[in-house]
């Protein structure tokens, strides 16, 4: 699937999201996203994001022993990333609230023929 | 490829991305402790798929290259790791010839065309080693191709330095030339350095190949055998014991790799 610069946005936010509830490593959050439906996200696209999060000072890193092989690397929400979380809720809220207008009205009228 | 705390189970394409990854990042001059980080982070990943039954091209997608690329372009460049790299394979490249001048002579004697010579062929070698390395991981080349591909620096490398060394033998060319005291001291830092530089590097490569160049030779000016026959016993002996020497490390990191797999 295609990286476009909307979904990366997108990923953002639900990474800050499954983020937030408490302190998750990097392969829950691709269990937790395919769930919700977004397993055609190659699951490798996480890391490049959560290093940018964390670069900006988003999110906090700590690593911890796990009963099996290498130390794993938990993340968790500043207090900067709880604010981008609510920005990014309030600008999605918008855009959902736009694109569904846009879709309802387009579709049915234009459904009855176009121009 | 030095890896962490590896997991044993991991799987050979797995275990060959993350090393590719590595190659790819520290020819892009990214910085070693944040590359270790995040190809520790994605062989954790790369573990817990496996075990449930997940193929690599679900987590890196259908190019590992535009994966690598992701990723490269949020690690900035390490520009300090760099500035110590490139004197360092300098500093190593005219050892050579201060050791080999010094087990002919005693006095150093260098032209600045020699010396600057060095440096920018360095550089160009560096270069195309790492454009190379970052070709062969990024589109994961047969270990062969590799190979091959690796040998077009390294001849070009030869020739440049052929024809330099030509150069400057055959015009006389301003320069330092050295005492026998200057020359001696400029030998143990040289000496001094390649002892570090191997320990730090945690290689024996270029005090082997050294001796293995000048040591045979030495001991045959001790016998009374005519010159060519010293030269071409002194060549063989040379190419056999670095032969070995790559033979042997060659075995010794088959078996640490399937030790490892």
């Amino acid at each position: 699937m295609s990286q476009t610069q909307m979904m990366k946005g997108i990923l953002d936010g639900c990474l800050l999201a499954i983020i937030r509830g408490k302190e998750v490593y990097g392969y829950e959050m691709t269990e937790r996203l395919s769930d919700y439906g977004f397993g055609e996200v190659s699951e490798g696209t996480i890391y490049p994001l959560l290093m940018r999060m964390q670069r900006e000072g988003l999110v906090t890193s700590v690593k911890k022993e796990s009963t099996a092989g290498p130390k794993r690397k938990y993340y968790s929400l500043t207090d900067k990333g709880h604010k981008e979380l609510e920005e990014f809720l309030a600008r999605w809220k918008r855009l959902e609230k736009s694109v569904n207008n846009a879709i309802r009205q387009e579709t049915n009228e234009g459904s009855e023929g176009s121009g | 490829m030095r890896g962490a705390k590896a997991v044993d189970n991991l799987s050979k394409e797995s275990r060959r991305f993350l090393d590719d990854l590595r190659l790819y990042l520290f020819s892009s001059g990214k910085n070693e402790a944040e590359i270790g980080e995040i190809a520790e982070e994605l062989e954790v990943h790369f573990a817990e798929a496996e075990k449930n039954g997940k193929p690599i091209e679900q987590i890196v997608g259908e190019s590992p290259k535009e994966y690598m690329e992701m990723i490269s372009k949020e690690m900035k460049v390490d520009t300090k790791a760099w500035l110590k790299y490139i004197p360092l394979i300098i500093f190593g490249a005219i050892s050579f010839s201060v050791i080999a001048q010094l087990v002919d002579d005693l006095r150093l004697n260098f032209s600045y065309v020699f010396l600057g010579g060095t440096v920018v062929i360095s550089i160009i070698f560096i270069l195309l080693v790492f454009g190379v390395f970052k070709y062969t991981a990024s589109r994961q080349v047969s270990k062969t191709k590799e190979l091959l591909m690796i040998m077009i620096p390294s001849f070009l490398n030869i020739a440049l330095f052929g024809a330099l060394i030509f150069w400057d033998m055959f015009y006389t060319l301003p320069g330092i030339q050295l005492g026998v005291t200057a020359s001696i001291i400029t030998g143990g830092i040289v000496l001094l350095f390649l002892i570090g530089f191997s320990f730090w590097a945690k290689t024996a490569i270029l005090p082997v190949i050294l001796a293995a160049l000048h040591i045979p030779e030495l001991l045959l000016r001790l016998t009374s055998l005519e010159v060519s026959a010293r030269l071409i016993i002194g060549m063989i002996i040379t190419y056999i014991v670095i032969g070995l020497y790559l033979y042997y490390t060659f075995k010794k990191l088959k078996k640490e790799e399937t030790a490892s797999a």
